[in-house]
């Protein structure tokens, strides 16, 4: 690459060089050897030649690294691109070269290059560009005399040949550059191949970043280095503003020198626009016509004009020719080199007499990256030599001035040089020119336009723009300012390389002198030794086309990443790339926590669409490129289109250099793909579903049948039969203790069989346990009430079972933990014989299945005979048990109800006693016969019989005494009509409707009332009223409800004395009513009984029945009375 | 609790330790360990019934109380209900003998006996006083809310394997009274009778510190049970204590034995085979005792298995009833 970048020393004129031809080689050759380094690595050996300008270097050698590879193969891939624009461009170049004779110093040769294009292939051209780049590179270094040396025989070589193929690789890479060319001169072609060239070299860049891109996806880097960059972006903006600022404080005075109309307000449409804006001219005229009345200087104007401008810079200035391309690049450039934060935090500022006294001694020309962007600002540079001069400057200066080779600013020197290098070459060679002198230029040019169509195309004929395109660069590296200023501007604007050498060296070398162009940036680096050992490759096979070419640009990717600094080149290389953006994200983190705290005023980070979708691309991304690496060559990122459904071009997205990681927002989680939503061909939805849905299996959530649950089960049974025997044999020592029975006073303790529901059929979406908490809690909860019932407790409060099932639960979580704290115990090779193979591939969990059982069940103080004892001693011993005292009760029940067969066993004495018992048919459930024939009238059936003999009470003589009218039950439940609806209030609206008698006594009320409306002594609470029916207990001082109810507990219990305390509330008046609602109240639930008691045809119960109503007739009669 | 105590009990613990198989005599501080330890859990056993007594509502400590508390132990739960049924046979025998039942007598005589280790062989009740069944509340028959009526046929026969530690001790007991002679049965058999609250009720609720524990007085019941508990506790320590011991003689036999040659240990052995085992022996010290309510009160590991995995511990795990 060689655009114009070496400044050379005074004195180091090309054609001096050209004699010292010999020691070159010797030279490289030495330096080879002596630096013990592979040709391929170019170790840098520059210090050891001596530097006209007196910059002792020391480059730090690049180390080979196997990392690097990919970073080379990149570099060389676009070296190779641009190798082959230039040689398109030379072609350009040469004939136009011919031409511009009256420039300066280049005419030579450019004389020279003008032989007509050849159809050489093209590839030898850009071997000739690269050879010439190894010149270019020896010439970077101090070397100048040598490299001559090297080219020389090269030159000699490939001369003849060379010439012509860069000619014709422009016509045959680049047919529409060649015929513009031929049409309207050559300055259009000239031109593209500059803007290539630059695009070029920004798709290097971006090369650069794609590949720190890629490596996002197969490195992860640490974020410690996100405070630095933050810090120094900071730097690097307060920098900025202080530049601003002092730019703004001499705009008043110096500003307006630059452009023209330096006195006080110029013209605004003098200085800055021409005709570029029609659509400003009203504007402008009236800013113009009342400028003493703006406040804004005149370099702020111009900003802000062409700010408003489309397409024009702030730099553009109609009467400067080429000065907004010239400084459009050189601004771009330095914000690019101010923002290598890592390294120029040194040179942004000017060098503070404090800190260095002697500084000003030292260094005659103060130089920095402040005071450039000042000049640059101030519009003071005139070429892109003064710019580049300075940059230069600033290294050297630091390099003379820190002497040692220790020092680390020499570091940060040498690595901003090199970046200078490399970045230099994107700023056209431009000499800004007035306007006036540039048209008397072309008019000079169109005399001799009859010369051809190629001098005409050198011509630096500008457009309105005034873009003035000479498409060399001027060299940039001389180290002192004063060399090679404006007057070269025009040279340049052929590029001398292969074909200008291949004439003669002299020549070639003189053109080479005169606007030297560079290499670019990343052969800038390249060290002498370097170019010495491809020189030498190059002088054996010039005509080798790759090679060299390979060779020169693999050493100078490896020349880039190897650095100033001995780091991993990758993680360097990631570091620039991402540095702004990293240090944005930084500045926002450390805002948003700024003070260890969050910072609640800040704003939120919220996820967007944008950040979504680049988080997906990456994701793909990173999947390709590990398929990829498997095919071995990565082919382009035509990933990059493989867009995403997810909001696409719904948010414009902004790109960022950052690795997704940094972006936490943006995550995706990973969707499984039986859930994506896809279509057929028919459009219809394809459902997924029957791949991974299944039915959850019966029996989940029972207990599974086992010997054990059918033990319990028949255990609970039992129970519950033995509870049934109680329940009569309560009744029956009831019946014998009590004088009188009531109706429903004994109800039937008949509880319903266990049954274990099962949840509903359910649909799963996955393998694995069911997880739903209050499911299983529930189930848990079930066995757990089981095992209470088991136990013998037959009801149990609520918050007892919840208390038992928490501990429970929490009781086997911790088993479970324990089991798989043993399930995960590392596992141990199977061969435990000889510990001295601990690889053999045979490994085995450390316990068995059955040890883990035992273990865990130890850990948590179980041994197994406890829980053989619980199933032998609570289980089945209970069952007998259980059974014995079923026997016992029920032959107590027996005996109870056939007191008379106490006295013999054989029933002889059955009779003895009036033979109740056979009349009774009591005896018939023994001997099981049906002796009423009630099974035969279905009577059994429809009244419930649990028993075929007659019911007891209806045998005993006491039940029909127990109808007596005094006991008088009242349903509450039957109201045969509903209460009427309550009075209105009595008020002063309304006593008026009361009969006239009573208007002067409710009067009389009111007024004592102070006109409220009069409340009815009913409305009152029990305790208020005036003369209240006071709430008395019976005589036996208890509410009768309880006692019976106490005999037979159920699970009516409850129900019963809520619905009690409910009628009771309802009617707080009347607490006789409610003591006999006590007795009555079950009857809704045992109406079935009670029907079937009366259906047996006891009058007594009828009689019991009217009482019931006499006692509903009195108690309604009561309420009625006490409502009047 | 109380160094500056006197013992007060040290003979009843010398006979009982006797009687649980230490032949020597053993030493004062020995004595007096066992009873601060007893002493202890009779005020721990007082201390949790009040608190369960309480909880029933309840101002007064019941049987059940006490039986509850040693719920676990099934042999000794076991036990202590031969011993209350034997207790009530022995009122309804001393009933009836205020009637004047002369044949009485018998039983009179063996109360002592059946006092403490109420062993079937020792009386032979008679049909007539069947003793009465002491019922656990939480039994089948507390199920049902009538009570099940008894029947006399059948054996218990869980009754019966939980007996089988009683009978094992009984039949050591045995072992060790065969080759008695009388003087020495008759030692052996007062040696039985050591009670701590047998005829001694008021020293006992002194040194139980009845007034002060539980607020309510205990009645004769209670304290008859507390008689038997202490009773079961010294006998598990001294046997505990006797194991140990052994033990530690054996490891010292052993060492020893390398180090003092054969000869000592072959007549000793010889001796052994034929003089009586007590003999040569040194009694239980304290150490022994120590080390028995150690390996007693050892945590069993069901009482932390809820503690497994981040549990929080308890500052204090509640004293283990011996």
């Amino acid at each position: 690459m060689s655009l114009g970048h070496n400044a050379w020393p005074p004195g180091n004129i090309r054609p001096p060089d050209d004699l010292q031809e010999s020691p070159r080689p010797v030279n490289g050759l030495v330096k080879t050897l002596s630096g013990s380094r592979t040709p391929q690595i170019r170790g840098s050996v520059g210090a050891e030649a001596p530097n006209p300008s007196s910059i002792s270097e020391a480059d730090i050698a690049p180390e080979e690294d196997p990392r690097i590879a990919q970073f080379r193969e990149l570099y060389r891939r676009s070296e190779a691109k641009i190798n082959a624009l230039f040689s398109g461009r030379y072609s350009g170049d040469n004939p136009a070269a011919g031409e511009a004779t009256e420039s300066s110093e280049a005419q030579p040769e450019r004389v020279d290059n003008a032989p007509p294009p050849s159809t050489a292939p093209r590839k030898s051209a850009r071997k000739l560009d690269d050879d010439d780049y190894d010149d270019y590179d020896d010439d970077d270094d101090e070397d100048e005399e040598m490299d001559n040396a090297v080219e020389s025989p090269l030159e000699t070589k490939s001369a003849a040949a060379s010439q012509e193929p860069s000619g014709a690789a422009p016509l045959a890479r680049r047919p529409s550059t060649s015929i513009s060319a031929i049409a309207d001169g050559l300055k259009e072609p000239k031109k593209e191949t500059m803007e290539d060239l630059r695009k070029q070299l920004e798709e290097d860049k971006k090369a650069t970043e794609e590949a720190a891109r890629r490596s996002f996806h197969t490195l992860f880097y640490t974020l410690e280095n996100d405070r630095d960059a933050m810090l120094d972006q900071q730097r690097l903006e307060e920098s900025e503003r202080q530049v601003e600022a002092e730019i703004s404080g001499q705009a008043n005075m110096g500003a307006n020198n630059v452009s023209g109309a330096s006195n006080g307000y110029s013209s605004l449409s003098n200085t800055n626009l021409g005709a570029s804006s029609l659509t400003l001219k009203n504007l402008i005229a009236r800013i113009d016509k009342k400028r003493d009345r703006v406040q804004a200087s005149d370099a702020e104007l111009r900003s802000l004009l062409s700010e408003v401008r489309k397409n024009r810079s702030k730099w553009a200035n109609e009467d400067k020719v080429g000065q907004e391309e010239l400084y459009e690049a050189a601004e771009k450039v330095l914000s690019e080199l101010k923002a290598m934060t890592e390294h120029s935090t040194a040179f942004l500022t000017r060098v503070n007499k404090r800190d260095a006294p002697d500084y000003h001694t030292i260094i005659k020309h103060p130089m920095d990256l402040g005071s450039m962007t000042k000049k640059l600002k101030g519009l003071q540079y005139r070429s892109k030599q003064d710019f580049a001069d300075d940059l230069t400057l600033i290294w050297a200066n630091c390099l003379k001035y820190n002497t040692n080779t220790e020092h680390p600013l020499r570091k940060h020197a040498l690595y901003m040089r090199k970046e200078t290098e490399k970045l230099v070459p994107l700023i056209p060679d431009i000499v800004i020119r007035d306007r006036a002198e540039v048209e008397a230029e072309e008019r000079r040019l169109q005399l001799a336009d009859n010369d051809g169509a190629e001098e005409s195309d050198d011509e630096p004929i500008m457009s309105s723009r005034g873009r003035k395109a000479p498409g060399k660069k001027s060299s940039k590296k001389g180290t002192a300012p004063s060399r090679n200023t404006p007057s070269p501007s025009r040279a340049p604007s052929t590029q001398p390389t292969a074909p200008a050498r291949a004439d003669s060296d002299a020549t070639g070398e003189a053109s080479q002198n005169g606007f030297f162009t560079p290499p670019p940036a990343s052969n800038t680096s390249s060290d002498p030794a370097g170019l010495g050992a491809i020189a030498t490759t190059s002088q054996d096979d010039s005509m080798d086309i790759d090679g060299p070419s390979m060779s020169t640009t693999a050493l100078s990717a490896m020349s880039v990443s190897g650095g100033v600094e001995p780091e991993d080149p990758e993680y360097k290389v990631w570091k620039q790339v991402t540095k702004r953006d990293r240090a944005r994200v930084a500045a926002e983190r450390h805002r948003l926590l700024r003070g260890d705290k969050l910072n609640s005023e800040e704003p939120a980070l919220l996820r967007s669409k944008a950040g979504m979708r680049r988080w997906l691309r990456h994701q793909k991304q990173a999947t390709i490129e590990t398929d990829k690496s498997r095919d071995g060559d990565s082919q382009a990122m035509e990933l990059e289109a493989a867009g995403e459904s997810l909001a696409e071009g719904i948010e414009v997205e902004e790109d960022q250099m950052l690795p997704y990681y940094y972006d936490v927002m943006s995550g995706v989680p990973d969707l499984p793909d039986r859930l994506l939503w896809k279509e057929d061909a028919q459009g219809n939805v394809v459902d997924a579903s029957e791949e991974f849905l299944r039915m959850l299996p019966t029996g989940q959530f029972i207990q599974p049948d086992s010997k054990l649950t059918r033990k319990m089960n028949s255990n609970m049974r039992q129970m519950q039969e033995t509870r049934k025997i109680c329940s009569k044999i309560g009744i029956v020592k009831q019946m014998q203790l009590q004088s009188q029975m009531y109706q429903n006073q004994f109800q039937k303790y008949q509880p319903e069989p266990f049954l274990e529901q099962d949840i509903e059929p359910h649909v799963m979406n996955d393998n694995g346990p069911v997880i739903a908490p209050w499911v299983c809690r529930a189930a848990l909860q079930r066995s757990v009430a089981k095992v209470f019932y088991h136990t013998g407790f037959e009801e149990y409060q609520p918050s007892a079972l919840e208390a038992v099932t928490d501990i429970a639960a929490d009781f086997f979580h911790k088993l479970g933990s324990t089991f798989k704290s043993y399930m995960e115990t590392p596992k141990v090779p199977t061969t435990e014989s000889h510990e001295a193979t601990p690889s053999a591939a045979e490994w085995k969990p450390a316990y068995t299945r059955s040890e883990i059982v035992l273990h865990t069940l130890s850990t948590v103080g179980i041994h197994i005979d406890e829980l053989e004892s619980y199933i032998k001693d609570d289980v089945d011993r209970l069952g007998s048990k259980l059974a014995t005292a079923h026997d016992r009760l029920r032959s107590l029940l027996t005996e109870l109800l056939r007191p008379a067969l106490e006295g013999g066993e054989d029933g002889s004495n059955a009779f003895a006693d009036g033979s109740e018992q056979f009349v009774g048919g009591d005896f018939a459930e023994d001997i099981d016969e049906d002796f009423f024939g009630f099974k035969e009238l279905g009577l059994d059936r429809e009244f419930g019989l649990s028993t075929l003999s007659v019911p007891l009470h209806l045998l005993q003589n006491r039940m029909f005494n127990a109808a007596n009218p005094q006991n008088t039950s009242v349903s509450p439940t039957v109201t045969l009509f509903a209460p009427p609806p309550p009075y209105g209030r009595i008020s002063t609206d309304n006593f008026s409707h009361q009969i006239g008698l009573l208007h002067e006594f409710f009067k009389g009320k009111l007024d004592a009332n102070g006109d409220e409306p009069l409340v009815e002594d009913l409305e009152l609470p029990p305790k208020q009223r005036p003369m209240g029916i006071k709430p008395r207990l019976p005589a036996s001082g208890k509410i009768p409800m309880s006692s019976h109810l106490g005999l037979t507990s159920s699970p009516h219990k409850r129900a019963a004395q809520a619905m009690a305390s409910k009628s009771g509330g309802a009617e707080p008046s009347k607490k006789k009513a409610k003591k006999n609602i006590g007795v009555a109240i079950e009857m809704p639930n045992f109406q079935p009984d009670g029907e079937g008691d009366q259906a047996t045809g006891d009058p007594a119960t009828n009689s019991n029945m009217k009482t019931e109503e006499t006692g509903l007739v009195d108690g309604t009669g009561e309420s009625m009375t006490n409502g009047a | 609790m109380s160094s500056d105590r006197n013992p007060k009990y040290r003979q009843e613990i010398q006979q009982m330790m006797f009687v649980s198989g230490e032949t020597a005599e053993p030493a004062q501080e020995t004595t007096t360990l066992i009873e601060e330890i007893t002493r202890q859990q009779v005020i721990e056993i007082l201390t949790r019934s009040t608190a369960l007594a309480t909880r029933r509502g309840v101002r007064s400590i019941s049987t059940d109380d006490l039986i509850f508390l040693i719920r676990h132990d099934r042999a000794k739960v076991s036990r202590l209900r031969t011993f209350l049924s034997w207790k009530d046979v022995r009122k309804n025998v001393k009933d009836s003998d205020d009637k004047g039942g002369g044949d009485a007598a018998d039983f009179a005589a063996a109360d002592d006996a059946a006092g403490v280790v109420a062993g079937p062989q020792d009386v032979a009740p008679k049909p007539k006083n069947k003793r009465a069944k002491v019922g656990l509340a939480w039994d089948v028959n507390s199920f049902y809310s009538v009570q099940v009526p008894e029947r006399e046929d059948e054996e218990d026969e869980e009754e019966e394997e939980q007996n089988y530690a009683t009978l094992q001790r009984l039949a050591a007991a045995d072992e060790r009274t065969r080759h008695m002679t009388r003087e020495e049965y008759v030692f052996w058999s007062e040696c039985r009778q050591a009670s701590f609250t047998y005829r001694k009720s008021k020293r006992f609720r002194e040194w139980a510190g009845f007034g002060i524990v539980t607020e309510s007085k205990p009645n004769d019941d209670i304290v008859d049970i507390l008689g038997f508990l202490t009773f079961e506790i010294v006998q598990t320590l001294t046997e505990e204590a006797l194991k140990v011991k052994e033990r530690e003689d054996n490891e010292k036999h052993r060492r020893g034995g390398a180090e003092a040659g054969e000869n000592l240990k072959k007549r000793k052995r010889e001796t052994g085979l034929f003089d009586p085992p007590e003999e040569g022996r040194t009694p239980i010290e304290p150490r022994h005792v120590r080390e028995a309510y150690r390996k007693l009160q050892a945590t069993p590991q069901k009482a932390v298995a809820m503690l497994l995995h981040n549990g929080r511990v308890p500052h204090r795990i509640p004293l283990a009833l011996i």
